[in-house]
């Protein structure tokens, strides 16, 4: 038996990547190639009166200005709400700076650019909706005309009973919480080329986390069948659920199937960090009660999302949020009411998370807060209160085996000098600071997510496997037909080590097929961290449905030199979930999740007294991935993830004006450099299995970034006193709350009475 | 069209440029040489690093005409005899590359730094790298890479090193760069 898993195999695509030869889709030119340059909005609300293109159109050069009207059905959107327009005509409005008036096609990009200039368009400025909490307010300017609202959705949970709960409390902490717009920040600018294929084919290389789910939405704005368009994805330069959502593929195809010809277009980076989506900022509030022992009885919270001008995928986004919203504990009492309001913001959208990256900013300082003003310490009041397998989450269900949460508290807070003695926990010394001005702080944050789709939406991946044999029927090598998408987490090279296993052969004989609609079968997206599970279970199924394959040629002598299976796995085979609708009393009791999979992480940081400057010494994470796959990769998922948490905690944040962005570039939207990292990262990799899981294993890629920033903040008040409850947490906020001396926000309420610590 | 004459990876190049072109993209649309990648469009980012008479500059803000007669080497040019150099391997190793995209800049930056600090401190290595984002790996497994690659070839002959100044061709000529 060759031991495949668990061992961390160099990534399949790792000698492609470092030769500089690995083709990103801006990479492919063809023979006879036009360019396209798009002329976005203007305005981030208007009615478009009139556009005049004949300027742009006479430019010697310019191909064509494809319009609203060149689009057979000028709708689409993720999730089937199909509110987005490729183009708005005149008539429409503009509802944020990334809707898009033309696409201009001509000979050079140079033209292209230059014709954009000449298309005329004529607004007349509506008032600008940028601010949810208003925006959600009756009688504020409607960005989606046809609603009633601007609320696009909401959600409420209701456990047990709130008023019951704090009354039973000895202690309430209660918090207001900000976190900004981020953006993605994959390094590879949306880029593609879109052409005819020898089929007639409208086809489409291009980077995406669903080239499947591209092809439906785009045969349904070309008004053809799916079979007639074609998506290939040959690498993607990072995604972090940046490219689940279209924003470059319809451009693309339309070209295509307008001009006949083959079309490039390239995203500048200010087109990237300006017209795409964003993570949705959170406004919460926070209500805490537990008793004098640390025991959580009771937390309401109440949050509003900005969901910018276009549902995207704010309901999933938000249904996941409500979910997560009381943190991983044990409430007897919870009451939590989510709103996604549609604001002329940038569209926002997935990103790694998923709705379950914004609450542990806000539920962990209350955690922390708690633990405070009772005295405790701060590991002890998580250990007292975390889920375990069988305890009931907010929405009523059975927490499954393989959480692993609770030992990650535990091993994280042991590594990082924890003591623990006769069931009290104490925090570890943490010496001196490296200068006088300075001073030292550690936090840690538990927190968790889901695996695979969510609320009773069917999720299913599909794999086929491909058996070479030898002539005595021994398998020469073996490929895998899948349609995941590597965005650079590796999920083709944990199939290949799944498969390697299944079928007992080096993973080497082991190839993964390129991600061609036309070719490979449907996985589903890259996101909600659900490959190495979903497509995990899918491609071990089909492993095992070749083998019987193989035995069945051998046993009837068939003489066949090639066998295949193909399985699809749907979650819901082991785990069926359910929705709010389930719930007919409407307290959102329900079992919304497939799997879980969490972690804690622990931040050692060092404040500049005077200057507000954050620095993070070192920072421990545990994570449970039932089952280590690749282990360096795992430790690549958390370092990454780490990093994007601390530019969440400390400088990342897309700034819009009246729904104009004042941070368009790299140089404006700061994302950590490796001075900003951590000195060191203690990786703490736990394996408890999911019994549902290939193997036991579970997804990673999120869950890494949802814990740091929380203990980062949580850290920066060890050290300095204060909290810092809006992110960032920059230098110039540390300093201020410093100088202001808020030091702390805490409010506690001994025997219901309200009183300033 | 300005004529553009210098030595990419060790060949010569005549290449005709348009005026203020900038070397990223003539490397990519005029060469063919993909491996540089365009992330940010403004030097923030490092993804289009390449070495110029051996040192790494931005190539998507640098004017081609500047390495008129001069010595350029792209990530194509590392590999020697289809041997991948010690830093690509470092890197395969050390799981340092995910997405990929800045990797080809990262590694030029990388070369840079050893060739000119064989024997560097982790200091050293992320002071070398720290002009270069990458979204994907927080840097560590990156920084690692570096440091096995320099024990490796400690005492080993690099790859085509040419000293700056020297750079096998005749004095640069003159040329106008609108």
């Amino acid at each position: 038996m060759t031991k495949v898993l668990g061992v961390s195999i160099p990534r399949i695509d790792a000698p492609s990547k470092v030769r500089g030869t690995r083709k990103y889709p801006t990479d492919f030119n063809m023979p006879g190639q036009l360019y396209g340059k798009v002329v976005w909005a203007a305005q981030p609300h208007a009615r478009v009166v009139r556009i005049d293109t004949s300027a742009a159109a006479a430019l010697p050069g310019v191909v064509r200005v494809i319009t609203a009207q060149d689009v057979p059905v000028n709708e689409y959107s993720i999730g089937g709400s199909n509110d987005q327009r490729v183009f708005i005509p005149a008539g429409d409005k503009v509802r944020w700076l990334g809707d898009r008036i033309a696409l201009v096609v001509a000979e050079t990009e140079a033209i292209a650019e230059e014709a954009c200039r000449l298309v005329r368009v004529d607004y007349e400025v509506l008032p600008v909706v940028d601010d949810p909490r208003t925006a959600m307010q009756p009688g504020a300017p409607l960005v989606q005309e046809w609603r009633e609202s601007n609320i696009l959705c909401e959600m409420h949970i209701h456990k047990g009973d709130i008023a019951a709960g704090f009354a039973e409390a000895d202690v309430i902490v209660e918090g207001t919480y900000i976190t900004p717009y981020v953006e993605h920040v994959y390094t590879q600018p949306d880029a593609g080329i879109g052409y005819i294929d020898e089929q007639g084919r409208v086809t489409i290389i291009d980077s995406g986390q669903w080239a499947h789910d591209d092809v439906h939405q785009i045969a349904h704005l070309l008004d053809l069948p799916t079979d007639q368009v074609h998506e290939i994805i040959p690498a993607v330069g990072g995604a972090f659920g940046g490219r689940e959502d279209m924003h470059i593929q319809h451009l693309l195809a339309v070209a295509a199937f307008v001009t006949r010809r083959p079309v490039k277009i390239t995203f500048t980076r200010e087109e990237v960090t300006t017209r795409t989506g964003k993570r949705h900022p959170f406004y919460m509030t926070y209500r805490h009660g537990a008793k004098s022992d640390g025991t959580l009885v009771a937390v309401e919270a109440h949050c509003v999302a900005d969901a910018g001008a276009y549902a995207s995928t704010t309901i999933p986004v938000l249904n996941n949020a409500a979910s997560f919203m009381a943190g991983p504990y044990r409430v007897p009492h919870a009451k939590v009411d989510v709103f996604g309001v549609l604001t002329n913001n940038a569209v926002t959208m997935a990103m790694r998370g998923f709705g379950a990256t914004q609450p542990p900013v806000g539920y962990e300082a209350q955690m922390t807060k708690l633990a405070e003003t009772l005295g405790m310490d701060p590991v002890e009041i998580r250990l007292k209160n975390l889920l375990r397998p069988g305890d009931l989450t907010i929405t009523g269900n059975p927490m499954h085996e393989g959480l692993g949460l609770w030992e990650s508290c535990r091993e994280a807070a042991l590594a990082a000098g924890w003591r623990e003695e006769g069931g009290r926990w104490y925090a570890p010394d943490l010496g001196q600071p490296s200068a006088p001005w300075k001073r030292r702080g550690i936090g840690l944050a538990c927190s968790y997510k889901n695996v695979g789709y969510s609320f009773g939406f069917d999720d299913k991946s599909t794999a086929t496997v491909d058996l070479i044999l030898d002539e005595g029927g021994n398998i020469a090598g073996a490929t895998i037909r899948c349609g995941a998408t590597d965005v650079g987490e590796g999920v083709q090279t944990v199939l290949v080590q799944f498969a390697a296993e299944a079928l007992d052969i080096p993973p080497e004989r082991v190839r993964f097929a390129l991600v061609d609609t036309a070719a490979v079968p449907n996985a589903g997206s890259v996101s909600a961290s659900r490959h190495t599970y979903m497509s995990g279970n899918a491609v071990v199924r089909a492993c095992q449905a070749a083998l019987a394959e193989r035995d069945r040629a051998l046993r009837e002598e068939t003489g066949e030199r090639l066998v295949s299976a193909t399985v699809t796995y749907h979650g819901r085979s082991a785990r069926p979930t359910t929705g709010w609708s389930s719930d007919p009393t409407g307290r959102g009791q329900c079992d919304p999740h497939i799997g879980y999979g969490g972690g804690t992480q622990i931040a050692l940081v060092e404040v500049d007294t005077e200057t507000g400057e954050v620095e993070i010494l070192k920072m421990w994470a545990a994570h449970n991935v039932g089952q280590a796959v690749n282990p360096e990769m795992i430790i690549g998922q958390i370092n990454g993830g780490i990093h994007m948490g601390v530019g969440y905690a400390l400088t990342e944040e897309y700034v819009q004006v009246q729904g104009v962005p004042r941070t368009r570039r790299l140089s404006e939207y700061q994302i950590p450099t490796i001075w900003d990292m951590p000195r060191e990262i203690v990786p703490i990799i736990l394996e408890i299995p999911d019994p549902t899981g290939p193997y036991g294993a579970i997804g990673i890629g999120e869950m890494t970034t949802l814990g740091t920033a929380p203990a980062i903040l949580a850290a920066i008040h060890d050290a300095v006193g204060v909290w810092i409850d809006r992110l960032p947490a920059t230098a110039e906020r540390v300093y201020l709350a410093m100088k202001s001396m808020q030091k702390t926000v805490v409010t506690v309420h001994p025997s219901g009475q309200s009183a300033q610590p | 069209m300005p004529l553009l004459t210098c030595i990419v990876n060790g060949q010569e190049q005549i290449i005709d440029i348009a005026p203020g072109e900038m070397l990223a993209n003539v490397l990519r649309d005029k060469l063919d040489l993909t491996g540089t990648k365009i992330c940010c469009g403004e030097g923030e980012c490092g993804a289009c690093t390449v070495l110029v008479d051996g040192v790494a500059v931005d190539s998507c803000i640098y004017p081609a005409m500047k390495v008129q007669g001069r010595h350029v080497q792209t990530i194509e040019g590392l590999r020697q005899d289809g041997e991948l150099h010690a830093i690509q391997q470092a890197f395969i190793d050390q799981a340092a590359a995910q997405c990929g995209y800045c990797t080809p800049g990262m590694i030029m930056a990388a070369k840079a730094l050893l060739d000119e600090n064989p024997h560097p401190t982790r200091q050293d290595v992320e002071r070398g790298i720290s002009g270069n984002l990458c979204r994907c790996t927080g840097y560590l497994q990156i920084v690692d890479a570096i440091l096995l690659a320099a024990e490796r070839t400690q005492d080993v002959g690099q790859v085509f090193q040419p000293a700056a100044g020297q750079t096998g061709m005749s004095t640069p000529r003159t040329v106008e760069v609108v």
